[in-house]
C-alpha cells in the first residue's frame, strides 16, 4: 500500500504537469497544479481501497481538487480553471469514454451503453465534487483573501 | 484624454470574451470577465456567452455586437494573460488603449512551450497513474513514446487540416497501429493497455467533465455543446483505433 501511494504520488504529479504543458499552462502554475493533482490521486487510491464503487473515489478526489485548486488560485493569482484542467486528467473518464465508443464502433451496443453510463457516472461525480468544494470554498476563502490583501497593503 | 466610443468598448469586450472562450475558459467565467471589463470602462455591458457565439450589448445605448467563436484546444496561458490584463485594467493600472493593444497581442501570439517540452509533456500524460499496477512497467515505458507519436501526429494533422475530429482520429489510428504491431512482435506485453495509456493526451475526458459542470451550473446549452463535442471526438478516437487494428491485421497478416 505504501509503495502504491508513493508511486501514485509521483505519477499523479507527472501526469498533471504533463497535461499542464500540453494545455500551455502559465509556468508559475505548473508545480502547484502537479501537487494538487498528485494529492487528489492519493485520495482516490485511499478511498478506493475502502469503497470499491465508482462514485465515492471520484467525488472525493474532485472535492480535494476543488478545495486546493481554489486555494492555489488565490495564492498564485490565476483563474481556477487553470488548476482544474491539469489536475483532473488522472481522474477523468477519458479511457472509459474511449472504450465505450470503441464498442459502439464495433456494433456492441449493450457494452457501449454500459460504458457510456459509467463515463457519465464518473463525470457526474467529479462535477458534483467540484460543486461541493466550491460551495465550501466560497464560504471560507474570501476571508483568507481579505487577510492576504491586508497583509500585502501593510 | 480622448473619448472612447461605446462601440469600441463593446468590441473590445467581445474580443476579450472570444479569446477566453476559444482557449478553454468556462462560459460563466467569460460572462463575468466581460462584464467586469465593461464596468471598469464605465460602460455597463450585458454579455451572453454560449459555446458558439458571444453577444455583448451596452446597457446605456444600442451598441451590440455578436462574435462567432470556434472552440479550439486548451491554451491556458492566454486565459491567464487576459485575466491579468482585465484585473490591471479594473485597478486602472493600464489605460483603455494599452488594454486594447495588449489584448490584440495576446490574441496573436503568446508564450508557448517548445515542441520538445510539449512532447515530454504528452509522454508523461501517457503514463496514467490509473494503470500503474495493471500494466507492466515495460508497457508504460513504451506507452510514453507511443503517446508522443500519437500526440505529434494529431498536432501535425490539426496544423494542416481544418476538418474537426480528423486529427484525433488519425492520431489514435497511428497509436493503435503501432501498439498492435509492438504487441504482435511481443515487444509489448498487452497492446490494449498501451493503446489506452497512449491515448490519454487525446481523449476528451476533461471536456466531458467540464460539460457536466456547465450543465450543473445551468449553462445548459454550452454544456450540451461541449458534451456532444466530447462524444464526437470519443467516437472518432474509437473508430481510429479500430481502423488501425484492421489496417495492421491486413498489412501484417496477424
Amino acid at each position: 500500500m505504501a509503495m502504491q501511494l508513493v508511486y501514485g504520488f509521483i505519477f499523479g504529479f507527472l501526469s498533471s504537469v504533463g497535461f499542464g504543458i500540453i494545455t500551455n499552462n502559465p509556468r508559475r502554475t505548473l508545480v502547484p497544479a502537479g501537487i494538487v493533482g498528485a494529492l487528489a490521486w492519493i485520495v482516490y487510491i485511499l478511498v478506493e481501497s475502502i469503497n470499491h464503487g465508482l462514485i465515492m473515489p471520484n467525488l472525493l478526489g474532485a472535492v480535494v481538487i476543488g478545495l486546493l485548486g481554489n486555494l492555489c488560485a488565490i495564492l498564485v493569482r490565476a483563474p481556477v480553471n487553470i488548476f482544474y484542467v491539469p489536475c483532473l486528467v488522472s481522474l477523468v473518464p477519458g479511457a472509459i469514454l474511449y472504450d465505450s465508443m470503441k464498442n459502439f464502433t464495433l456494433g456492441k451496443d449493450a457494452l457501449a451503453a454500459y460504458g457510456f453510463v459509467k463515463a457519465l457516472t464518473v463525470g457526474m461525480s467529479l462535477a458534483i465534487g467540484f460543486i461541493i468544494a466550491e460551495t465550501i470554498a466560497n464560504k471560507i476563502y474570501p476571508r483568507l483573501k481579505r487577510y492576504l490583501l491586508e497583509k500585502e497593503s501593510k | 484624454m480622448e473619448t472612447i466610443t461605446a462601440t469600441e468598448i463593446v468590441t473590445l469586450c467581445g474580443q476579450v470574451g472570444t479569446i477566453l472562450l476559444e482557449n478553454g475558459a468556462e462560459t460563466a467565467r467569460v460572462e463575468n470577465t466581460v462584464e467586469y471589463v465593461g464596468r471598469a470602462a464605465n460602460l455597463p455591458v450585458v454579455c451572453h456567452a454560449t459555446m458558439t457565439g458571444i453577444f455583448v450589448s451596452s446597457e446605456k445605448d444600442a451598441a451590440t455586437r455578436i462574435f462567432k467563436v470556434r472552440v479550439g484546444d486548451f491554451n491556458l496561458q492566454k486565459v491567464d494573460d487576459i485575466n491579468t490584463l482585465s484585473r490591471q485594467f479594473y485597478r486602472h493600472e493600464i489605460s483603455f488603449k494599452k488594454l486594447k493593444k495588449e489584448v490584440q497581442s495576446v490574441d496573436h501570439e503568446s508564450r508557448d512551450f517548445s515542441w520538445l517540452v510539449k512532447c515530454i509533456g504528452a509522454g508523461l500524460v501517457s503514463m496514467p497513474p490509473m494503470l500503474l499496477f495493471k500494466a507492466t512497467w515495460g508497457d508504460l515505458f513504451i506507452a510514453f513514446f507511443v503517446g508522443i507519436i500519437g500526440y505529434l501526429i494529431s498536432q501535425f494533422v490539426a496544423h494542416h487540416n481544418k476538418t474537426p475530429y480528423i486529427p484525433v482520429a488519425l492520431g489514435s489510428l497511428a497509436i493503435s497501429f503501432i501498439a498492435n504491431v509492438l504487441g504482435d512482435v511481443s515487444i509489448a506485453h498487452d497492446a490494449n493497455y498501451i493503446i489506452i495509456s497512449a491515448l490519454m493526451p487525446l481523449v476528451p475526458g476533461v471536456p466531458m467533465t467540464n460539460s457536466l459542470r456547465e450543465i450543473i451550473e445551468r449553462n445548459t446549452i454550452s454544456g450540451l455543446v461541449r458534451a456532444t463535442d466530447a462524444i464526437m471526438s470519443g467516437i472518432s478516437i474509437g473508430s481510429g483505433v479500430i481502423v488501425g487494428q484492421i489496417l495492421m491485421q491486413t498489412i501484417w497478416g496477424g
